[in-house]
């Protein structure tokens, strides 16, 4: 199996403090990369700096066999990567719809020039994003909501338009930042299952950040454990959360282990 | 249905006004059709890009002197002022912009509010190149000839309307083709949240200079009607104080509307004139209104209703 991304020895630095510290992964083609940590352990800076939301300290970044490390972020995304955020991030103001549709965007064959004297072309481009949108958000239960303002759905249906968006994107790569979040139990099922289509289908690989152990056992491949912004395990699921680095780093034997000591 | 009908009324109420008004309300339609201009331009930049801007002012001198100065040197007439205005404000426009790019809120307002004053002050100072306080005069646009056949004289206040009136609402529509466009779908996710504009892959930075440089092309062919409308420019008619008053007709009418910030340049654009019989009370009772407006309505007239319908 290729590698799809590949991060090497990537590092950041906010003053003094480390909050990524020479990591290495790889997300392969065609998998579902979990990525686990206790509070605080750089997941999210990680994501960051894979989507290109934060620059890099040092390290370097790789998508597609491309040197992505000094790329600004909207050219990432071009490239077929699509990321969601930890807390919530849909534009407000704008329909379910359009949310989507702002997705396909950068991806779109007619100019901005033909879209504004409204050349048939762009017009016949635009409706047909706007059918798939519809598609997509069928897929995701959300078909009576597209007309609405993505502010007065609901935090579980929000959540389901951010991962609508990202697959209308089509990326290739997908960041997942803890998807889960304040999900209820049935809407966390909805979730495996939609990023189980995701990857089947779609054949969209996902680095996937999340606490929710349900999650990561339900539906990751392979799992990459950070602490303190270092990896300290990384393989099969069920492997490693038997690892006793990894039970330390979660439950936190320091205190036990200074007491013994 | 109702909005479109309620336009074409509007349009062809402002194409009869010469029929029904005299000289002096034609004068005050001109003006409230220049700052529609002026306030529809920085609405583009303000209301849906989300980029504050305290130069607008500017930009509208920027056209006027554009045409006052390729009259004086190379004695050219309105057509050829027109598009010359909106270049050289639109080029204008995207020097600014260029800066907005890496400042945000207050530091890009005081980065404009340099601007404007420089653009002022050399105006106003540059006095070999722009007449300095004493301005420069422009002629009437004159004979408008099609082919070689003179198809009107345009020399009266009331020809100048219509002209005016025009050249307004091709500026208007450009507007709103624009918001309605891809483009205007991206000046509202960039103004919304930039962050998340980029992570899908928009290019943010290509959406704000086209805002800049579209605004101020505006600008610049209203400072070109209203230079040939006033027959001159001075260089007091581009101050701060210009470009606060359409800063306010944006916020009073409504902020991302476009038809809002067309509204609050009647409006405050009239009401001074309303005002003129109580001119001692006049800057108390603007500033009265301006208080109340943002406290009670900060999203604006229309913003409001827009809110309230939906």
């Amino acid at each position: 199996m290729t590698a799809l991304l590949d991060v090497a020895g990537v590092t950041r630095r906010f003053g003094g403090l480390v909050a990524v510290s020479s990591v290495d992964l790889q997300v392969r083609k065609g998998e579902v990369l979990g990525l686990i940590g206790p509070n605080g352990s750089g997941k999210s800076t990680l994501v960051n700096l894979i989507a290109g939301t934060l620059p890099v300290t040092a390290g370097k970044l790789t998508l597609h066999g491309r040197d992505i490390t000094g790329l600004p972020a909207h050219k990432r995304a071009r490239l077929g990567l699509a990321r969601s955020f930890q807390l919530l991030r849909l534009f407000p103001t704008h329909s379910v719809e359009d949310n989507l549709l702002l997705a396909r965007h950068p991806f779109m064959r007619t100019s901005l020039l033909d879209s504004l004297i409204g050349r048939r072309s762009a017009i016949e481009e635009e409706q047909a994003a706007r059918a798939r949108a519809r598609e997509i958000l069928a897929l995701f239960d959300l078909a009576e909501f597209a007309t609405r303002p993505a502010s007065a759905l609901s935090i579980g249906q929000q959540r389901m338009v951010e991962l609508a968006r990202g697959m209308f994107a089509e990326p290739t790569l997908f960041l997942l930042d803890e998807p889960a979040a304040g999900l209820s139990p049935p809407n966390v099922a909805r979730l495996i299952e939609q990023i189980r289509n995701m990857r089947d289908t779609f054949g969209i690989s996902v680095l996937l950040v999340e606490h929710v152990m349900d999650v990561v056992r339900g539906i990751c491949d392979r799992v990459v454990v950070l602490d303190h912004g270092e990896v300290i395990a990384s393989g099969q699921p069920d492997v490693v959360m038997q690892d006793p680095a990894v039970v330390a780093a979660y439950i936190g034997t320091g205190r036990r282990r200074r007491a013994a000591g | 249905m109702i909005q479109r009908a309620l336009t074409i009324v509007l349009i062809a109420s402002l194409a009869a006004a010469p029929l029904m008004l005299g000289g002096y309300g034609l004068q005050v339609l001109v003006m409230i059709l220049l700052f529609a201009v002026l306030a529809a331009g920085l609405d583009l930049v303000t209301g849906y890009c989300g980029q504050f801007s305290f130069a607008q002012g500017a930009f509208w001198g920027i056209g006027a002197y554009t045409a006052a100065i390729l009259h004086r040197d190379f004695d050219t007439g309105f057509w050829l002022n027109l598009p010359a205005g909106a270049l050289v404000a639109g080029f204008a426009g995207l020097l600014l912009g260029i800066p907005s790019l890496r400042l945000r809120s207050h530091f890009l307002a005081i980065t404009t509010i340099a601007f404007q004053t420089l653009v002022f002050l050399g105006l106003s100072q540059w006095t070999s190149f722009t007449g300095g306080q004493y301005g420069l005069s422009v002629p009437v646009v004159g004979s408008v000839s099609v082919l070689g056949y003179e198809v009107a004289e345009i020399s009266d206040i009331r020809s100048f309307y219509w002209l005016a009136l025009a050249v307004t609402l091709l500026c208007l529509f450009i507007a709103w083709r624009l918001t309605q466009s891809r483009l205007g779908r991206e000046w509202i996710a960039i103004r919304d949240d930039e962050t998340l504009a980029r992570a899908l892959g928009l290019d943010a930075t290509r959406g704000k200079l086209i805002a800049f440089v579209v605004s101020a092309a505006l600008a610049g062919v209203a400072g070109v009607l209203v230079a040939h409308h006033i027959r001159g420019v001075s260089p007091d008619d581009f101050t701060i104080a210009t470009s606060a008053a359409v800063v306010a007709m944006v916020i009073v009418g409504g902020r991302g509307t476009l038809v809002g910030p067309i509204l609050g340049a009647a409006v405050l654009t009239a009401l001074p004139e309303l005002l003129r019989g109580a001119a001692d009370f006049k800057l108390i009772i603007y500033g009265m209104l301006m208080i109340v407006m943002v406290t009670l309505m900060p999203e604006g007239v229309v913003g409001r209703l827009a809110r309230r319908r939906a």
